[in-house]
């Protein structure tokens, strides 16, 4: 079968095989996908590519443990279906139960505004070497990266508790990387725009283009940061990767039952922060790069108020973590594709809004950092390290001299608990890449919140 | 697997390749102590490439009977992509390498499921607090690859990899976990990556003040093989070409101590990152990339060869839907001549690095790195006193490897690397 098949029939056809599987819960999910893809680097072309790819796979609960099976070819899932309910008889699992829910019938689908198949490749490529042109412009500018991507999806999910849902989604972005190099310092900056939607969400992006070729060149000149303890403003990008590395990773369910240290450190109730902190995951905002109307094991996704005025409150979940905690299911487990198991993921994640300005954080951070933008994080539960894009020293009251290489690390609660001042200007930010986690990567999700004040940073460097 | 494509779109192309990837593998997870789940996966597809009238085009299918139809989108395509001039490999002797122990993905799966009870147990034994996550995946696979110049060539591999983590929580927040893995084309023992787990994790119980400032650093086999990729990304002929890479120009000159040497290997019998020709045909061979210090050669796919003008390394590496990009094979470092002992008995005042948080993130074309230590232990006068935490390790690793490293005889195999411990006398810790 193809990305012709009709979505109707192989559904029914999911059904009737999960149905016909005596186990204490099976559910199916099939994507079939096309997809472009566009990386011009420099003068070059790196690669063009267009193609389609099918796949699927069942999952079945049973006697505690679960059994996995993918498969690409849609030609034999009965035989594969009744394989695997074999295997599952030879496990007994350590899992309790599943949390149940009641069905979901729906059919949902992204509303773009210029579907991108209906977009000539000629037009997709054009609008690409415009943007690579502004990137490669400035002559310090050694190499680009600039990339296209889209893809048309339609996706199938059905339970043994009668969910038949289709989802076609379509998804479009742009990235940029400028790297700039003078002698032998070589500097690279990136930024990235997607969400679910037509090509008109890679339409328009020159502006984002230039910031990202002239912040290369600038921090080329900037000189690193020297290594310190600094109290630090961080701009709402950096304030979501944040928020989503040191606190998100730390709320996601699988990592917290079973283990009682964890559970105590991440217990309702416990005080993480100011009163102003309110910390939120929410896959149901539509427009941003984290958006599910449904989780890949069927469950409706509302706001998870994970802190609520400084305390934690609940908890990223799965329908197992959910029945092992006794709490409700959040709808947070996410797979990479339908031939990937679903785990808990975050979808989109984010600071709520505080009392502060930024002018005040500015002026209560005198001597301290501006820090803004992230090349990346990473945590192992208890520490994380993120890296800005760049610094700033505040003086005056305002981010002044340039900094590269800015690279904050520290203890989680602690740094949540030094959150002196929360703002009111949240701003939320997606992109083509993703969150990573199991190999599972890179998973569409988007990060935010408004800038934050927070003391006692360690930034890593030689002494200051 | 057939490949059939029909003359009226072959004839439009001045060349083309095909390659067709399918897998089957049985993954198994163990968590917090005990099986979780049992999966298998099937995973294949096709990618066609096209040279027409010089520019290269690629589409990409699922399945067989779509290769038609990929074919004809990659022709379409073509016009807009990159002149590319060189030629595909022709028919030619390709080396025997060992990477076919069978299809493991059929094997039965009681040995494997009580391998991995008996090494939980055994950690267990010693840190009953422990939480332990196992990671087991087998399976085999085949890749064919079909060209215009009447290359056709076809291989089977199979794999056996597992990872064991080992996570302890004290009553302060103080999170341990330790890692350590074995991967091998056929089934194999995990004695040895249990024996260093025990041993890091025994070592990690207690926590030490970290000694700040520029100090001796040893960082294990594992964490020297996290920092080789950041010299490996330097080494391609993509960013060389680029103009991206700090060694760019520097071929035949010494950049590095003459203690350091390090090679490309894809004939490594039963390692699963081996291969007798790489995604685009050409036959793999091994060879030194750095020679005492001395850059010898280039990691190149046959584009960037053909850039570059030199003779293609047979790196190029692709999945089914990607173009293929220069990727190293098996990297193997030579030891030196001190054991692991003996370096440590140097350090009057340092630490041991095995794991690092953050690495990545740091402007590594240049060399810089800053991270964090994920996990690191305290060396007092030759002697491992205990794990240090929240610090930061930065510096350039070009310069330290052009400085004096001091490199071990032991060597220890984590993933696609073969390295020994390595020993620099200097490197900035900040706390």
């Amino acid at each position: 079968m193809t990305i012709d098949a009709i979505p109707g029939e192989l559904l029914l056809h999911l059904q009737s095989v999960i149905n016909s599987l005596p186990c204490d819960y099976a559910e199916a999910r099939v994507a079939l996908n096309e997809s472009t893809m566009i990386a011009l680097s420099g003068e070059e072309v790196d690669s063009i590519s267009s193609g389609d790819s099918c796949g699927g796979s069942i999952r079945i609960f049973n006697r505690g443990a679960w059994s996995f099976g993918s498969f690409n070819d849609l030609s034999g899932i009965p035989a594969r279906a009744r394989a695997l309910l074999r295997r599952s008889a030879m496990l007994a699992g350590s899992a309790p139960g599943v949390f149940r829910s009641k069905p979901v019938v729906a059919h949902f689908a992204t509303r773009p505004a210029r579907p991108c198949g209906s977009v000539s490749f000629d037009e997709k490529f054009s609008l690409m070497l415009g943007y690579n042109g502004i990137l490669k412009k400035p002559a310090l500018v050694q190499t680009t990266r600039s990339m296209y991507r889209d893809s048309g999806t339609v996706m199938l999910y059905c339970n043994t508790e009668g969910s038949a849902v289709t989802y076609e989604r379509s998804f479009c972005g742009v990235s940029f990387t400028a790297i700039a190099k003078d002698g032998t310092l070589i500097q690279p900056f990136s930024e990235s725009a997607a969400g679910y939607g037509g090509f008109e969400l890679a339409q328009g992006r020159e502006d984002m283009a230039e910031g990202a070729t002239r912040m290369a060149v600038d921090l080329l000149h900037a000189e690193p940061v020297s290594g310190g303890v600094y109290d630090v403003v961080i701009d709402p990008h950096l304030a979501g990767v944040f928020i989503h590395e040191a606190f998100g990773h730390l709320s996601e369910a699988d990592f917290i039952y079973e283990n009682e240290r964890m559970m105590e450190q991440m217990a309702n109730g416990r005080r993480v922060g100011c009163d102003a902190l309110c910390i939120i995951d929410d896959g149901s905002i539509e427009g941003l790069t984290g958006y599910i109307p449904i989780d890949d094991e069927g469950i409706t996704p509302g706001p998870a108020h994970l802190v609520k005025n400084g305390v934690i409150r609940a908890h990223l979940h799965s329908r197992e973590t959910a029945y092992r905690m006794d709490e409700e299911p959040t709808g947070n487990a996410r797979a990479i594709s339908s031939t990937a198991q679903p785990i808990v993921r975050m979808t989109n994640t984010y600071v709520a809004n505080g009392p502060n300005s930024l002018d005040e954080m500015l002026a209560a951070a005198e001597g301290g950092l501006y820090v803004a933008d992230a090349l990346g994080g990473q945590t192992n539960l208890e520490m994380f390290t993120f890296s800005a894009g760049y610094g700033r020293l505040i003086k005056n009251g305002r981010p002044g001299r340039l900094f590269r290489d800015v690279m904050l690390s520290g203890n989680t609660f602690q740094t949540l608990a030094n959150i002196g001042m929360i703002g009111n200007d949240r701003a939320m930010f997606g992109g083509l890449g993703g969150c990573g986690k199991k190999g599972q990567a890179p998973l569409p999700v988007s990060f935010g919140g408004p800038h934050l004040l927070v003391k006692n940073v360690l930034i890593g460097g030689k002494g200051r | 697997m057939k490949i059939d494509l029909p003359a009226s779109l072959r004839d439009k192309c001045r060349w083309y390749d095909v390659i067709g990837l399918s897998g089957r593998s049985v993954p198994v997870s163990f968590r917090n102590n005990r099986l979780y789940s049992i999966a298998e996966r099937e995973s294949g597809g096709l990618g066609v490439r096209v040279n027409v009238g010089g520019r290269v085009g690629l589409s990409f299918t699922g399945t067989g009977e779509n290769l038609e139809a990929a074919m004809r989108r990659a022709i379409e395509i073509a016009a807009y992509g990159e002149v590319e001039n060189h030629r595909l490999p022709p028919e030619s002797d390709t080396p025997a390498v060992d990477l076919d122990a069978g299809r493991l993905e059929e094997a039965d799966i009681a040995p494997v499921l009580s391998a991995a009870e008996e090494t939980i147990a055994r950690i267990l034994a010693s840190f009953p607090e422990a939480r332990i996550d196992m990671s087991i995946s087998y399976g085999s696979g085949e890749r064919h690859i079909v060209n215009s110049e009447g290359f056709e060539g076809s291989y089977r591999h199979s794999s056996f990899g597992a990872g064991i983590t080992a996570t302890m929580v004290s009553a302060g927040g103080v999170r341990l976990s330790v890692s350590e893995g074995v991967s091998s084309c056929a089934p194999v023992s995990y004695e040895a990556a249990l024996e260093r787990l025990l041993w890091k994790l025994e070592r990690a119980r207690n926590i030490c003040r970290p000694p700040g400032g520029s100090i001796p650093v040893i960082c294990t086999p594992k964490a020297f093989a996290s920092l080789l990729g950041i010299v490996a990304s330097g080494l391609s002929a993509r960013s060389v070409f680029k103009g991206i890479s700090p060694f760019a120009g520097k071929l035949g000159q010494r950049v590095f101590s003459e203690h350091f040497t390090l090679a490309d290997d894809p004939l490594v019998d039963g390692s699963v990152y081996s291969y007798p020709f790489d995604d685009e045909g050409v036959p793999a061979r091994t060879k030194k990339v750095i020679d005492r210090g001395e850059i010898t050669e280039w990691i190149s796919n046959l584009k960037y060869a053909s850039r570059l003008g030199v003779r293609p390394s047979g790196n190029g590496s692709r999945g089914h839907s990607s173009l293929p990009e220069p990727s190293f094979s098996n990297l193997t470092v030579d030891g030196g001549n001190d054991d692991f002992d003996s370096l440590c008995a140097g350090v009057r005042s340092g630490v041991l690095v095995d794991q690092f948080i953050g690495l990545g993130q740091s402007n590594t074309l240049t060399g810089e790195f800053k991270a964090n230590l994920d996990l690191a232990y305290a060396i007092e006068n030759g002697e491992i006193t205990g794990r240090v935490k929240d610090c930061m390790l930065s510096g350039n690793l070009f310069n330290l490897l052009a400085g004096d490293p001091v490199l071990s005889r032991e060597r220890v195999r984590y993933g696609a690397s073969l390295a020994p411990f390595v020993l620099f006398p200097a490197i900035h810790l900040t706390c």
